[in-house]
């Protein structure tokens, strides 16, 4: 049995786009603008991430402790429910503003945008975001950060950076927090270490403890220091 | 959850890149999305399905996504590796390297539309 070949021409033709256009452009779009207003006011914006429970908050409230000062600072905060975290940094006396997501993962530039006015940010020298506790979704928002700083609690275990990568691929610093417990767990600072830098070989690695302070004073050192260096550009 | 953000900003993306006239003759999406992306093609998949409920005006869009594998290139000796176990080393002059080549796009690549 033979097979008749069709002589006709395909019916009907498609037009072909090549493109290669991010697809968080829309979320890139609006992390640019935030970059501009931080330029404008000279203010540095670094974003906290870390699981949840691995000392961001804590951290916060240290830090505000040790700098508020030497630098006008804030911070804003992101959860999926709750207003428990701003409430904590506020105790410490400076400005904390919660976003509260709405059971979204992540923070998105947009959600920072819409909060921006509140802040006074020609009177604030450094302003953190201390983003959802997740390891997988903040690593793909640019949220228009100077430095992204990553917690890696010693109660987490030691192998996260190969299970996340992007997260450590895309930050400046680590973090590795809790370090107080140290003597009681099974975590080696090196083998964290020689993953994270594996991954990224440029990240810069420092281990603290918010209660024993142990590395607060250099971890405050870096943010004096990166603050100068942004009001001089 | 992220991936119905994603969604959301492909469909974005996508408005402020085309006039709407020539969305509404949309046929397809073709993405490319890198092993570092933290995109899982699958939940990708169900969060457009979902997507479709709320605005339906794009339900007969095909959504492709094509998955790439990571590589670096060596800026001292040019050499491309093939990343295995997430260790961003030259496996040919074993220098750490974060000129990543392929592995962490999130790109929509092409756009297929009615003639």
């Amino acid at each position: 049995m033979s097979i008749e070949k069709s002589t006709k021409a395909a019916r009907g033709t498609a037009q072909c786009e090549n493109t290669n256009i991010n697809l968080l452009k829309a979320n890139d779009f609006v992390a640019d603008i935030i970059k501009k207003e931080m330029a404008k006011s000279n203010t540095l914006l670094v974003n906290i991430t870390s699981s949840a429970g691995s000392g961001k908050t804590t951290l916060m409230q240290k830090t505000a402790e040790k700098l508020k000062d030497k630098l006008n600072m804030a911070v804003m905060v992101g959860d999926l429910e709750t207003e428990r975290d701003a409430e904590r940094i506020r105790e410490t006396g400076i400005f904390a503003l919660q976003i509260v997501t709405g059971g979204i993962c992540h923070l998105e530039a947009q959600m920072i945008h819409q909060v921006l006015d509140q802040f006074d940010l020609p009177n604030i020298d450094l302003l953190f975001i201390e983003n959802v506790g997740n390891l997988v979704c903040p690593a793909s928002f640019d949220l228009g950060e100077d430095y992204r700083v990553t917690l890696m609690a010693t109660t987490e275990g030691d192998d996260k950076p190969k299970k996340y990568p992007r997260m450590f691929l895309t930050s400046d610093m680590m973090l590795v927090s809790k370090a107080d417990l140290l003597p009681y767990l099974p975590f080696s600072v090196e083998a964290v270490t020689k993953d994270a830098r594996e991954v990224n070989h440029e990240l810069e690695v420092l281990q603290i403890s918010s209660l024993s302070e142990e590395g607060i004073d250099e971890w405050c050192d870096w943010l004096v220091q990166k603050v100068k260096q942004k009001q001089q550009t | 959850m992220h991936e119905t953000s994603i969604v959301n900003s492909i469909m974005r993306t996508l408005e402020m890149e085309f006039e709407q006239e020539k969305l509404n003759k949309m046929k397809a999406i073709h993405l490319k999305v890198g092993i570092l992306s933290n995109i899982e093609p699958r939940l990708l998949h169900n969060a457009y399905s979902a997507y479709h409920i709320t605005n339906p005006g794009y339900h007969h869009v095909v959504l492709h996504i094509e998955s790439t594998e990571l590589k670096i290139q060596c800026e001292v000796c040019n050499h491309i590796t093939d990343v295995k176990n997430y260790r961003f080393i030259c496996d040919n002059c074993e220098r750490p390297s974060k000129n990543v080549i392929q592995g962490e796009e999130m790109l929509i690549h092409k756009v297929e539309f009615d003639d």
